[in-house]
């Protein structure tokens, strides 16, 4: 404003003075379009920090053992804070059912983030991306959050009036009428949608969902610096011609979020070798297919996409206990010296037939193994070929990769 | 500038010999004589209307439009002849008297264009590159506005490739004859295209690579800019406007690399000006046909963004030109040179991507056109241009071997014609040769028009 003033001041007249008004008007505007600007850069729900009424009742229900069969498990249950919303259970799949006796048939997947997600979609290249669930089947948060309360092996209720029934007996049960209408409870299906909705609601609004509170976020933001092996790690991350991770698992602030979510939502077919511990997997005619089903049942007839998976963020990768849609691994090291060795050297992951060899992509029927990405890097690779990384590089990418981990502290 | 020269021998050679020879030579040459002399004629002409205008009672508050010096591009004042290439154009091309006695005046620009590779047929493509109406008026002798919208590569929307803008919009009020100053959005006054863009003000099908991945024409900002000239010949200008936003910046796409300032303009949309920008231009064109000339932009880029590791970034951006007229010659110079400072920390988040921010760009180009043949309001200019620019000099912020490497500079030598078939309808044809990646080569036809 000094520089208007200094311009208009030699001889200034009425008519000056106008313009002047003028002049000030639109260096007023400027920083008015800032401030619209920095409004919208923000990004999400959860900067105030304060929940809606349907968030706090999606809390408690997502901490609430009451609503399931057994008693014993919550959405918290599967979904701890502690492993970032992932599993903490040290077998591969979550114990679950009336008795607690049951086993799920894929790593419970950490939920954190996932309010930067949309809908299950094709994008216009065919690329199929969106939705929730390893296999993409639930629209939105809402629809999601339905399903477990009525899995067999997970919450195991027999129908919606039963969990209904539960959440009319819950503590919170007046303040859940008082949101959603008095009458609510009689009306079974709409208090069950009701429930999902509080559960979306509170996943939507609490930060921490989605905190961008890792060391990653402190060094973007500049006030952190990386050590010089992470440093390392997230060059040999985002290099296309070394581990390229971020070709899936992007590394960039996308539109819609106020930081890099690593991943792009889309889904790939890694070839994961089978797990053995997954009890489905002793029936040899089992595959989980993932898109194509068996559990997702629309996209039965896009073979093509059997044994695609989607792309999880990585954001508290260093957090999991286990790795990919059936846990077949257990340590960050060993899935990235898969990611890098899966076909330079396969005899060190899939089981053998007869005569010795090593079966590649054991975790899919023979006739379907062709689905398996073999053309991008580091997949890119025949046996005796040298991997995309070396054991040093490993290292450096495993340590920036638990940059990621949400919780920082300098 | 100084810190330049060594950089661009060749363009610091041609901009020194248009110096030294541009007096007189120019004076001489009866060709420009005989202009300046009709110029000076209708200038009379003109002051005597006016001053017959102004002797009659006012029965409007405006009887013409904007004057052409300032709408929609203060081209007049910037270059010795508006008229870029052609010496028959008038120099008022638009939008003056458009409209006359209504205040309000339309103007505005076509330009179109097929490319074809030279070893890649396949991916020829024709567009409407650009569509352009402006309106201006006046509302008092010494009060205006003009804007002008534009659509880009004829179809706008979520999937299509076209763009639909607000190009220019502001307000610009005569202080004196000499003295003038404008708020809104509006074009720097850099370069020889920035504020003269329209295609039969340029040569070659497309506008130079410099004044495009290096000076992202056409460049506007919103603020306020204050101009004035001299009688002598010079023409000033400064201004304080938004400036880039580095939070833009995609280390994962080639954007930067295309053009590292033309990724993170913000074209006056809900512009971040947390950090706003100066510039400072000088020009002289106190010799008929002859204009030499520079600017200096200096201004944040960071934006003070929270949560950004580079909030207090900034660019500087440098350019010097120097265009002579010789008879049928069009003789041009142009160099510029950009810095971004701080973005050190910024650069390390970009470790192993393909495009962290450079430290320095820059490039330069000369260019030769000669009125080969005309008849009345058609002529023909055969023209050549070399250019050499590189949009990425040096990193900084990336330990060694984390930086993607230095690519070899562009060379480009653009060889063609204009045929004008009045001073404002030019039909362009031109072969453009790639010297580092001839899979580029590529033949180009264009026509544009303005009014």
């Amino acid at each position: 404003m000094r520089f208007v003033s200094a311009v208009l001041s030699p001889g200034a007249g009425p008519g000056r003075l106008a313009l002047g008004l003028i002049l000030a008007a639109a260096l007023s505007a400027c920083g008015g379009g800032g401030g619209n600007s920095s409004g919208g850069s923000s990004g999400g729900d959860a900067s105030t920090g304060e929940l809606s009424a349907a968030a706090q009742l999606g809390e408690r229900i997502f901490r609430d053992t009451s609503l399931s069969a057994s008693g014993q498990q919550a959405c918290i249950s599967c979904h701890d804070p502690a492993t970032g919303h992932a599993s903490p259970f040290g077998t591969p799949t979550a114990p679950g059912g009336l008795a607690m006796d049951q086993q799920g048939d894929r790593n419970p997947p950490s939920i954190r983030y996932l309010r930067f997600n949309t809908a299950f979609h094709f994008e216009s290249d065919g690329t199929p991306a969106g939705g929730f669930f390893w296999d993409g089947r639930a629209g939105s948060l809402r629809e999601q959050a339905r399903a477990p309360f009525l899995n067999p092996v997970e919450m195991a209720n027999p129908d919606i009036a039963s969990v209904v029934a539960k959440l009319a007996a819950a503590p919170y049960a007046a303040e859940f009428r008082q949101v959603f209408g008095d009458a609510i409870f009689s009306t079974p299906e709409d208090a069950y949608d009701r429930m999902a909705f509080a559960l979306e609601r509170y996943q939507l609004e609490d930060p921490e969902f989605a905190p961008f509170s890792s060391k990653y976020d402190a060094f973007v933001a500049g006030r952190a610096t990386l050590t010089a092996q992470e440093m390392n790690g997230l060059a040999l991350f985002n290099r296309s011609d070394k581990g390229n991770c971020a070709a899936c698992h992007s590394s960039t602030k996308p539109a819609n979020a106020p930081g890099a979510l690593f991943t792009d939502f889309t889904y790939d077919n890694l070839g994961v070798p089978r797990n053995a511990a997954i009890l489905a997997n002793a029936d040899p005619a089992f595959f989980d297919g993932g898109l194509c089903g068996s559990t997702r049942t629309d996209l039965a007839a896009r073979t093509d996409l059997c044994g695609a998976f989607k792309v999880p963020s990585l954001r508290n990768v260093g957090l999991r206990r286990h790795f990919f849609h059936n846990s077949a691994f257990g340590s960050l090291e060993d899935v990235i010296r898969f990611y890098v060795r899966r076909d330079t050297d396969p005899q060190l992951w899939f089981s053998q037939d007869a005569m010795g060899n090593p079966v590649p992509y054991d975790d899919l029927p023979a006739a379907l193994r062709g689905n398996v990405n073999t053309t991008e890097v580091p997949y890119n690779r025949r046996p005796g070929d040298t991997p995309a990384l070396d054991d040093g590089e490993i290292a450096d990418l495993a340590a920036f990769l638990r940059t990621l981990s949400d919780g920082y502290t300098p | 500038m100084k810190k330049l020269a060594p950089s661009f021998p060749f363009a610091a050679v041609a901009l020194a010999a248009m110096v030294a020879c541009g007096s007189a030579a120019a004076q001489t040459d009866p060709e420009l004589a005989e202009q300046v002399r009709r110029l000076r004629e209708e200038l009379r002409q003109v002051r005597q209307e006016l001053d017959a205008l102004k002797a009659r009672p006012a029965a409007a508050p405006a009887v013409a439009g904007p004057p052409a010096t300032s709408v929609p591009a203060p081209a007049t004042a910037a270059a010795p002849a508006p008229a870029a290439a052609p010496a028959a154009q008038p120099a008022a091309a638009y939008p003056a008297t458009a409209s006359t006695g209504t205040g309000l005046n339309f103007f505005g620009y076509g330009e179109l264009s097929y490319s074809r590779p030279r070893n890649n047929a396949s991916a020829s493509t024709a567009t409407v590159g650009r569509a352009v109406l402006g309106w201006g008026y006046r509302f008092n002798e010494t009060t205006r506005m003009a804007a002008e919208f534009e659509v880009e590569n004829a179809v706008v929307s979520s999937e299509d490739r076209g763009e639909a803008e607000i190009e220019q919009m502001y307000v610009e009020h005569d202080f004196n004859p000499s003295v003038s100053a404008k708020a809104g959005l509006f074009l720097i006054p850099i370069g020889l295209l920035n504020e003269s863009h329209e295609p039969t003000r340029y040569f070659g099908v497309f506008r130079n690579q410099v004044e495009t991945a290096i000076i992202p024409t056409t460049w506007r900002e919103l603020g306020v800019g204050v101009q004035g000239h001299t009688d002598n010949g010079l023409r000033w200008n400064t201004g304080l406007v938004t400036g880039f936003d580095l939070t833009k910046w995609d280390p994962a796409s080639s954007e930067g690399r295309e053009s590292p300032l033309g990724t993170i303009h913000q074209e006056g949309q809900l512009a971040f000006a947390r950090s706003l920008a100066t510039y400072g231009a000088l020009n002289y064109s106190g010799i008929p046909g002859f204009n030499v000339g520079g600017t200096v932009y200096y201004g944040g880029v960071g934006q003070h963004q929270p949560d950004f590791a580079a909030p207090d970034a900034t660019l500087t951006l440098a350019e010097a030109h120097a265009r002579w007229q010789p008879g049928r010659w069009d003789l041009a110079a142009l160099v510029a040179q950009g810095r971004f400072h701080g973005v050190d920390a910024l650069n390390a988040t970009f470790a192993g991507q393909p495009t962290p921010v450079p430290d320095r760009f820059g490039g330069w180009y000369v260019q030769a056109a000669y009125k080969l043949w005309n008849n009345q309001e058609q002529s023909l200019w055969p023209y050549a241009r070399y250019e050499r620019l590189n949009t990425a000099k040096s990193y900084s912020g990336l330990p060694q071997g984390l930086a993607p490497d230095i690519q070899r500079d562009t060379r480009t030598l653009t060889v063609g014609a204009s045929y004008y078939l009045h001073p404002q309808v030019v039909f362009k044809a031109d072969y453009q040769r790639f010297s580092n990646d001839s899979s580029l080569d590529r033949f180009n036809l264009g026509v544009g028009f303005e009014f």
